[in-house]
């Protein structure tokens, strides 16, 4: 049997506004409020609202065999209450189903189990409360920021004591010979660990409307096809797993309405439930059904979903990130001691990832997808307005 | 006595001190009883005929049509709120990026042409003009932007009447020595920064030519330091006897109180400029890396745009300066006067300064100033620290002597605002109405001869 095991992000970044030097002591937002209801609306209208429209229908049509799973950042629940409340509630919606899995996350979408382990652990409990709170489900696989992980990471999760999942990237360098389709364990055998299969992800993801791809155009019926080929070498009827993790905004964002994704996706629960030895599965799940032992992975350096190096280098590469991300974390330990919940509110919103992402410098193809979600001239603005938000924000302690 | 006064920048339109400078002498030249008509690289083809002191704020201009000949109804009927809204109606920016049509740009050469077959006065002369010629030539905007220049005074000079031409910078020597050649009329070429300056190397060769053409051809030359006019002369080899030394000076608003505000709790050590080589702010750099070292809590503030702005950002992040080296961008007159506010400490680590009129500006706040040798405002002001800009020890030490002094460090301001305030534009302006009028003198001599 192969579960696919459809895993969705959900996120957006409180994006700074073009913050001058002359602009500190001001005291207005650092936040570009036009820009981030602008962006939410527009998300919103073209991706959240018509996708869970979608996904609301086919979990009803399907009786319980479709199932699916989102993790969404708190930052973005934030946004969704301030901006657009109508897509909070359509989240719920889907919740009530029973058959979406919340997943947890750090609350601000953050890198913080790299430098303050404390803040993470907070950011992870912020977010479940806000989980259990809006939908009613106690997360028990986590999603670190952008697929990030790490042994470590894996040490951090299980403190928690709450998750016994974590899914990531499934990379190369790590998996070597193995395929993305078991169920396998943390190196410590203390979680369970999904990998993402970033061939087909990515075939719907990035390459759905490309139209130099040797596969365009991409149909339900040539895609469920490839998702039978995976099984014929399966002969010992071990139980594994198709995760296809992407971006929620895939869905009429990334690729627009036009290119034909809503009806790739509103007939490929049909073409899978076809298939006798294919269905659908939560990530939760996938423990109780991998019947065999799981293997233990060791993941010594951190991978992501990122970039062609699916490393930390979209985040942590030049000069200028680490900067940044070193100033932040030195000055949030005085932002915490001086207690204000206003400026700690600030202070982590800050943590977001994102902020590091408009910093890359990278060139070639990454570049473009950089540019493509930065709202920033340059990295060198992204920066000059972060420093300058932490320059600010210093003072005001 | 009217003078056609020819320059790249003005404000509300600044780039550099040049428009500070450009302003500061005009206004003060106007009170003075000169009357000046003021020609600027705009996109639409105007002048501004300026007959009293306020005309150097208010602007008003008279507007040419396509045959060069003044379109009066638009001066009556348009109506501008602001001066900067005036400025940009005319086609200005605070970079002249708008100027320059291919169409007249073929009319230079075309007009430049007719002077190779006419009869020139001497050898020499057409020498300096085949020089012209031949290294104004080019693919760069600002090329063809310098020879549209050169057009258009020559149109205007045969509409309008003056007694002298005052050209500033290279970039308006082309058009100077078109206009004396065409009118007859003596030029003076006011030298604020050579190609050697800004370059803080050798610089285009083509600009070096260019300058020394204009130079050569004028009949005065201005140069706005010792420091400058030392480099005239050895440099450009110009004739000592022409060269006159005017110091810039500061005209201050007479409402600007020098009221002082805080931004940061920390020192505030403030760079004002453009971020290009011949400003020395990698030096600006090294001495924060420095003094951040001992004074972590001390605010480095480089404000201004320039070529070298990316390399000091990249820099500064791996030097990890965290959030302690700032950069403002671009800044209006209203955001220069508020960072000078907030500001305690201003460096001025130039390689190469013709003068430096920010220095002043700065000193007139009070703020305490250390300033490069390599510069001409060292050698009008005695409270400041001059330290050679390639000394960044010497620079941190001050700096870190200055925090660790505030008292000092206060005194030195106040007694730098004191002086500064003295040096006034209107004492420069008599020099340069002096140098006038000696030229016209002479002038009218040759021609009763």
């Amino acid at each position: 049997m192969l579960n696919v095991v459809f895993y969705f992000q959900v996120h957006q970044p409180y994006r700074l506004r073009h913050l001058n030097v002359m602009d500190i002591g001001s005291d207005e937002s650092y936040f570009d409020e036009r820009l981030n209801r602008e962006v939410m609306r527009k998300v919103a209208d073209k991706c959240y609202l018509p996708t869970n429209k979608l996904m609301l229908k086919l979990i009803k049509k399907y009786e319980g065999k479709f199932k699916i799973a989102y993790s969404i950042s708190g930052i973005t629940i934030d946004q969704f209450k301030q901006y657009y409340p109508e897509v909070l509630d359509s989240f719920k919606e889907l919740a009530d189903t029973g058959c979406v899995e919340f997943l947890g996350e750090t609350y601000y979408h953050s890198l913080s189990f790299l430098y303050n382990k404390d803040e993470f652990l907070a950011q992870v409990e912020k977010h479940t409360n806000l989980m259990v709170q809006e939908f009613g489900q106690k997360p028990t696989t986590f999603r670190n920021t952008e697929l990030i992980y790490q042994d470590r990471v894996s040490d951090l999760v299980y403190e928690t004591g709450q998750f016994d999942t974590i899914i990531t990237e499934g990379v190369k360098r790590v998996l070597k010979w193995r395929t993305p389709l078991y169920a396998y364990k943390n190196y410590a055998r203390t979680m369970n660990l999904l990998l993402k299969s970033y061939q087909l992800s990515d075939d719907i993801a990035f390459r759905f409307s490309d139209k130099n791809w040797s596969q365009y155009p991409l149909t339900t019926e040539k895609f469920i096809k490839w998702i039978d080929q995976l099984t014929w070498k399966n002969d010992n009827n071990k139980n594994q797993f198709l995760n296809l993790f992407m971006d929620y905004e895939t869905f009429g964002e990334h690729q627009w309405a036009e290119t034909g994704i809503f009806d790739f996706l509103e007939k490929l629960p049909e073409e899978v439930l076809k298939y006798p030895h294919l269905g659908f599965a939560n990530p939760k799940d996938a423990a109780k059904i991998a019947n065999y032992q799981q293997e233990p992975l060791a993941f010594p350096q951190a991978v992501s979903w990122a970039d062609e190096e699916r490393d930390l280098s979209a985040w942590l590469e030049n000069d200028m990130q680490h900067n940044a991300i070193e100033t932040l974390y030195e000055l949030y330990d005085r932002v915490l001691a001086k207690g204000d919940p206003q400026l700690i509110e600030i202070a982590r919103k800050l943590t977001t990832s994102d902020h590091f992402y408009y910093m890359c410098t990278k060139y070639f193809n990454d570049g473009d997808v950089h540019k493509y979600f930065s709202p920033y001239d340059s990295p060198d603005q992204a920066y000059i307005y972060f420093i300058n938000a932490l320059a600010d924000l210093e003072e005001r302690l | 006595m009217r003078i056609l006064m020819l320059t790249w920048e003005f404000p509300p339109m600044i780039a550099g001190g040049l428009a500070m400078a450009s302003y500061g002498l005009v206004k003060s030249l106007l009170k003075a009883g000169v009357e000046v008509d003021l020609f600027l690289p705009t996109k639409e083809f105007v002048y501004f005929p300026l007959r009293k002191e306020e005309d150097a704020d208010t602007l008003p201009f008279i507007l040419l049509d396509e045959n060069f000949q003044p379109r009066k109804e638009e001066v009556i009927t348009r109506e501008f709120k602001t001066i900067e809204e005036k400025m940009e109606y005319l086609g200005v920016t605070h970079v002249p990026e708008t100027y320059y049509t291919p169409a007249l740009v073929k009319e230079f050469s075309k007009m430049i042409s007719t002077f190779r077959t006419e009869e020139f006065e001497h050898r020499s002369e057409k020498s300096i003009f085949d020089n012209i010629i031949i290294n104004l030539q080019g693919d760069e905007d600002i090329f063809k932007k310098v020879q549209e220049m050169a057009f258009r005074a020559e149109k205007l000079s045969e509409l309008i009447d003056f007694d002298l031409i005052h050209a500033n910078d290279w970039l308006c020597y082309p058009a100077g020595m078109v206009v004396k050649k065409m009118t007859g009329k003596p030029m003076i070429a006011h030298i604020h920064a050579t190609e050697f300056d800004r370059a803080g190397g050798p610089g285009d060769d083509r600009i070096h030519k260019i300058e020394y053409s204009g130079m050569l051809y004028a009949d005065q030359v201005i140069a706005v330091s010792r420091y400058t006019a030392q480099m005239i002369i050895s440099r450009y080899q110009i004739d000592t006897g022409k060269v006159n030394i005017v110091h810039n000076a500061f005209s201050f608003e007479k409402d600007n109180t020098f009221e002082k505000g805080r931004m940061f709790k920390g020192t505030t050590v403030l760079f004002l400029g453009r971020i290009t080589v011949q400003k020395g702010p990698d030096y600006f750099l090294s001495v924060a890396e420095k003094v951040l070292k001992k004074y972590p809590q001390v605010r480095f503030i480089m404000a201004g745009t320039g070529d070298m702005a990316r390399k000091i950002l990249r820099s500064s992040a791996s030097m990890k300066l965290k959030n302690r080296f700032l950069f403002t961008g671009f800044l209006n007159r209203k955001q220069v006067e508020r960072v000078l506010k907030v500001s305690d400490i201003y460096m001025l680590p130039s390689v190469s300064e013709p003068f430096g009129i920010a220095p002043l500006e700065a000193m007139a706040y009070g703020i305490t100033s250390i300033i490069s040798k390599q510069s001409g405002v060292s050698e009008v002001v005695d409270h400041a620290y001059k330290i050679d800009f390639w000394n960044v020890d010497e620079m941190a030490e001050t700096l870190i002597y200055l925090i660790e002094h505030p008292d000092e460090c206060k005194r030195v301001g106040e007694l730098g605002a004191r002086e500064v305030k003295a040096i006034q534009w209107d004492k420069s302006a008599e020099k340069v109405k002096d140098i006038y009028q000696e030229m016209l003198e002479s002038n009218r001599g040759e021609i009763d001869a």
